[in-house]
């Protein structure tokens, strides 16, 4: 390694253990959700659980580290452009936290999921499995969500190989370690960048909490009502 | 002589959809075997409801929806003939007359998985009784996923 680069703390605690909650969980909602019968009822535990991962996120992404911010990593189509020319041109600019393509991976990754788990609250698999809010609405609704909730599914399938492909290509063509980087919080900085920003770790707790007691509320108190 | 009549009776009730199927038209068909489905999954719903403690098991409950699975069960497979996949009409996928015999067999395994239901609401073993409605349920989701639209 040369001098040139400095290793920083990039990603806080919060925003990694969010990171491989969410992968851990969508894995596993795909998985129930194909296998049906009896794991139904997990599938939608799983739901509700990234539900409260995605309102955590957001929340996190106005209030929580530097890194972790929507205006620190979504920018414009113009620096998104620059930096996928030089990617193309085999040398990628080596940002602090999400590169400018990047950034709208993850707004297009949270958006999806973030669909996903919403019309999952009014799905029925016309089988023995309805989500919460079903009930609450039309069952022209209901028909139209879980159409969309299995068409999505495809959709986040896609966006979730395009990404674990930037981060291979990224390992073996720029040997820029990014996944690991999403498990120890480091990297190797320009020199002379400076380390950016974190909140504390119980700030996070509380905005987690909050999302949770959110989504309690709206699948086990408001269906009941 | 009345148990003539009612031996009589019986055959022509048995007889009559035999003999309906093959002049009922599609949209009757298509009505038909939604209707069934709908019942099949009211009381599967009940079933899978007790099985997953949403709800607590009710004996008499449970073997009146089993029973009424297992009966009910056997029906829609009638009701799917040929020129009954109308757009807009039915979610029943076309692909299930090019693949009658898979269909047929995911259909028998329906009926197989069904009419075991009966037994294990009687039976009052817990384990038994989950086990057999995911069994059940399997069966639905197997067709479904492959000839059902979303």
């Amino acid at each position: 390694m040369s001098a040139a680069f400095a290793r920083i703390r990039v990603w806080d605690l919060p925003t990694r253990i969010f990171h491989w909650a969410l992968a851990a969980l969508a894995v596993f909602s795909f998985t129930t959700g194909k296998i049906g019968g009896d794991w139904m009822a997990w599938h939608l535990k799983s739901g509700y659980a990234i539900l409260v991962l995605v309102l955590f996120r957001l929340a996190w992404g106005f209030a929580g580290s530097r890194t972790a911010r929507f205006a620190h990593f979504v920018r414009g189509p113009r620096s998104a452009m620059g930096y996928a020319r030089g990617l193309l041109a085999g040398r990628p600019a080596r940002e602090v936290g999400h590169n400018p393509l990047g950034g709208w991976m993850i707004v297009l990754m949270l958006a999806a999921i973030a669909f996903q788990a919403a019309t999952g609250l009014f799905a029925d698999d016309e089988i023995a499995t309805q989500g919460p809010l079903a009930a609450k609405v039309s069952n022209a609704v209901v028909s139209r969500m879980s159409a969309l909730h299995s068409a999505n599914e495809w959709i986040i399938a896609a966006l979730v190989a395009l990404h674990v492909l930037a981060i291979v290509v990224y390992r073996l063509a720029w040997k820029t370690p990014l996944a690991a980087a999403m498990v120890h919080g480091w990297m190797d900085a320009p020199a002379g960048a400076e380390e950016p920003a974190r909140r504390p770790a119980w700030l996070a707790l509380v905005v987690l909490a909050l999302a949770a007691l959110a989504v309690y509320a709206l699948v086990e108190i408001y269906p009941m009502r | 002589m009345k148990h003539a009549a009612i031996a009589a009776l019986l055959l022509a009730a048995t007889a009559v959809p035999a003999l309906a199927q093959q002049a009922m038209k599609p949209e009757d068909q298509i009505k038909m075997r939604k209707s069934t489905m709908d019942l099949i999954g009211y009381n599967f719903g009940s079933l899978a409801a007790m099985a997953e403690g949403k709800k607590p098991f009710d004996r008499d409950e449970a073997v009146r929806n089993a029973d009424l699975v297992a009966q009910l069960a056997a029906l829609p497979r009638r009701f799917f003939g040929e020129g009954t996949s109308i757009e807009g009409k039915t979610k029943a996928k076309p692909s299930i007359w090019e693949h009658r015999a898979d269909f047929d067999q995911k259909m028998d395994k329906l009926g197989e998985e069904t009419r075991k239901l009966p037994a294990v609401a009687r039976g009052g073993d817990m384990d038994a009784f989950k086990k057999q409605v995911t069994e059940a349920s399997h069966a639905c989701k197997s067709c479904h996923d492959d000839y059902k639209a979303k």
